[in-house]
């Protein structure tokens, strides 16, 4: 009883202002106590522990014993070195190049297998495969394709670019990177976009065909509008999660040749590792901040999804 | 209906709640019970090679006594056991860089009153003094010592009458004579950034460099480092890494491709002279081909054969924390494990040199080679290990090796140290 009288809306009563945004909601506290548990968990295996890695930011301890508090030079030190602002670079870079393709292929893969073409559904799971496969796994079985299989290849048809590793190169070996990420973040994106794909009334196109809009006149005055939403969502998923690049990377290449594939995730986790806590905890909250931004255009751009 | 089964599921489970707690407490009593005239302490040691030999020097350990049980814990990560406050009673691990983290923080209690503290040999003191100790303690009590130098086989050099090496300039000869011989002088194995800095790397800046002397210099100039001043890395470094890059040229063609695993399995097969790897190989090269004829001989960096030394890193270390609350216990398992007849037996089994100054000569007819550089001192820690990890200096080898400037590399790390200085 009392949560219907405190939801429904009382019609005539405020007919001069209905823009006036509804007053507050009386708590529920039957719902906080749903909440409750994942709320105490989240806090205790998460909160608190990034709190307290914010505060070890501020100092110089190691992880353990004794520390002081050294105000912001850790961050100071962090602004100022190659090593650091090399892993942004890389990891962004990364990121923006990995994204496109994913989203590229993903888009055509889906329009493929919603079109009316035999096996539809077993060609979809066959493409969402590389999905379940764990990435350190999928990034040893290509690191075998690339150090030996290719260069077997190449020296047996004699393609010189071919015979030598393209993991050892230190110049292109973030394309090996981008192709084993894109490889395996393609299904999720793909799924996405056949939900989207499949949300479009049919009479869409059917109206446009009788207009005399072609294939191609079609995408770009259908799908490709209707898609709008899903491409932006899509893509600022993707880059969120390849901003935190790691398990592929440490399979391939392992940072290397030299440190020309260390991702942010990797100099943090290498260097709270190797004794440099603090640092890499501020290291950590840059990093953190940077994902918070993105989080927050994401959130942006759904809830206006929601409201279309 | 729904109402009484309810009632009824929730008094069964009730029920069971009840009698699943008087069980636990029963389990509880006898766990105590049957513990209760032991002490339990926690043994850590985590060389994967080696577990199984320590696990049953333990059940020795409690088999022989009554008092102690000790358990056998093989876990990595000793930050976090460290910082929860929970630490092993007794380490037996790798001493590194890690390790002197914790030596340094006080995190260590004392072990000089031991007697086994004075009968190390003279140059393990040289090592240990490496890294910077708690004022006034000795926090680590060595126990195994590895040697690496230049594995070469036996079989090759005797079949193209082949002598050792005792200058550089012999060995760049030696290298050439293979080569116009089509035989690959060294296998490499760039993939793994940490083959190119402790085999190439280490040998070429140990054999050239005082490393001892010249990080216990830039230790004593601390923040005031200044990048490619005379005490630099760009100064002391740039030769000998110079001279790396002209002998990493002898390496097979695919080296870059090819990692720690694929290179004891091609020397194990005789695909090439010599192999820059330590004794932590010997093993898996067997594994491929027991009948390998192995030798080992530090690699000449200079035009003097009194410069020869061998690389030396403290494998293993005893050490019991400040926050263990079975300090006796722990010393006694330690003792137990520093008698001559479960040491000696150990380095023998590992592949390892004594520590001590009364330790037998190393018999693996693929190590006596070095032990007599061993026996004189004629030995150098890697700068691998001298650099804190956090600097990623096997990434930089791994550059170097495949192709990168020796001299921005330099620079790079000369920058890299001196922010860590400045960090404290």
């Amino acid at each position: 009883m009392a949560l219907t009288t405190s939801i429904k809306p009382t019609p005539e009563a405020q007919p001069a202002a209905p823009a006036r945004p509804p007053r507050r909601r009386r708590i529920e506290w039957t719902y906080l106590a749903f909440l409750l548990p994942a709320l105490i968990c989240f806090t205790i295996a998460i909160t608190v522990p990034a709190l307290m890695g914010m505060f070890f930011s501020f100092t110089d301890s190691v992880g353990f014993g004794d520390y002081q508090i050294i105000g912001l030079t850790n961050y100071l030190a962090l602004f100022t070195d190659p090593a650091i602002i090399g892993a942004y670079g890389f990891t962004l870079g990364f990121a923006f190049i990995t994204v496109i393709i994913t989203n590229l292929i993903a888009f055509l893969l889906a329009i493929g297998l919603t079109a009316q073409i035999r096996a539809r559904v077993a060609l979809r799971a066959i493409f969402v495969m590389p999905m379940v496969i764990s990435g350190i796994v999928i990034a040893y079985v290509f690191n075998f394709v690339f150090s030996n299989t290719l260069p077997a290849f190449g020296e047996t048809i004699g393609l010189d670019f071919l015979k030598s590793s393209i993991l050892a190169n230190p110049d292109y070996a973030w394309i090996s990177i981008v192709i084993v990420t894109a490889w395996q973040a393609i299904p999720s994106a793909m799924l996405i976009y056949i939900a989207g794909l499949m949300a479009i009334p049919y009479d869409l196109y059917e109206a446009s065909s009788l207009d005399g809009a072609s294939a191609f006149g079609q995408l770009k005055a259908v799908t490709l509008p209707l898609m709008v939403g899903y491409i932006g969502i899509n893509m600022i998923i993707g880059f969120k999660n390849f901003l935190g690049a790691y398990d592929i990377i440490v399979g391939l290449t392992n940072g290397g040749p030299g440190v020309a594939t260390r991702s942010i995730a990797m100099t943090i986790f290498t260097g709270f590792e190797r004794g440099d806590y603090a640092y890499q905890m501020a290291n950590a909250t840059v990093f953190f901040l940077i994902s918070l931004m993105i989080a927050l255009l994401q959130l942006r751009l759904t809830s206006k999804g929601v409201a279309k | 209906m729904n109402i009484g089964s309810t009632t009824l599921s929730r008094a069964l489970s009730r029920r069971t709640f009840i009698s699943s707690l008087a069980a636990a407490g029963t389990l509880m009593l006898a766990g105590c019970g049957a513990t209760s005239t032991r002490t339990s302490i926690r043994f850590n040691q985590s060389k994967p090679e080696v577990v199984p030999y320590f696990r049953d020097l333990l059940s020795e350990f409690n088999g022989a006594q009554s008092s102690i049980s000790a358990v056998h814990e093989v876990t990595a990560g000793l930050s976090a056991a460290f910082a929860r406050n929970d630490p092993p009673d007794l380490g037996c691990l790798n001493y590194n860089y890690e390790m002197a983290r914790f030596q340094e923080r006080g995190a260590l209690s004392d072990l000089s009153d031991l007697p086994q503290v004075q009968m190390n040999a003279p140059f393990v003191n040289e090592l240990l003094a490496l890294y910077p100790d708690y004022p006034g303690r000795t926090s680590v009590l060595p126990y195994s010592m590895m040697g690496a130098a230049v594995l070469y086989n036996k079989d090759i050099f005797a079949k193209h009458n082949l002598a050792i090496p005792q200058r550089y300039s012999e060995f760049v000869a030696l290298c050439e004579e293979l080569v116009d011989l089509k035989v690959t002088p060294i296998y490499s194995t760039f993939k793994d950034a940490w083959t190119a800095s402790q085999g190439l790397a280490d040998y070429t800046l140990g054999g050239a460099v005082d490393i001892n002397k010249f990080f216990a210099a830039l230790r004593s100039v601390g923040a005031d480092f200044t990048p490619g001043s005379e005490l630099s890395f760009s100064q002391a470094f740039t030769d000998p890494l110079l001279r790396m890059q002209e002998l990493a040229k002898f390496s097979n063609k695919d080296a870059a491709n090819r990692g720690y695993g694929d290179g004891n399995l091609a020397f194990a097969n005789g695909q090439a002279a010599m192999y820059l790897q330590g004794p932590w190989a010997l093993p898996e090269i067997s594994k491929t081909n027991p009948s390998a004829n192995i030798g080992t001989f530090p690699l000449p960096m200079t035009e003097d054969p009194d410069d020869l030394k061998v690389r030396v890193n403290i494998d293993l270390a005893l050490w019991i924390p400040e926050q263990s609350e079975h300090q006796d216990e722990a010393r006694e398992l330690l003792e137990f494990l520093c008698r001559p007849e479960v040491q000696n037996p150990y380095n023998e089994m590992a592949l390892g040199f004594g520590v001590r100054s009364d330790s037998p000569p190393a018999k693996d007819k693929r190590l006596v080679q070095l032990q007599p550089y061993i026996d004189r001192g004629k030995v150098f820690q890697g700068v691998s290990t001298a650099i804190p990890r956090t600097i990623p200096f096997e990434n930089y080898m791994q550059g170097l090796v495949t192709g990168s400037s020796v001299e921005q590399t330099l620079a790079t790390l000369d920058a890299d140290w001196a922010r860590l200085a400045q960090r404290g």
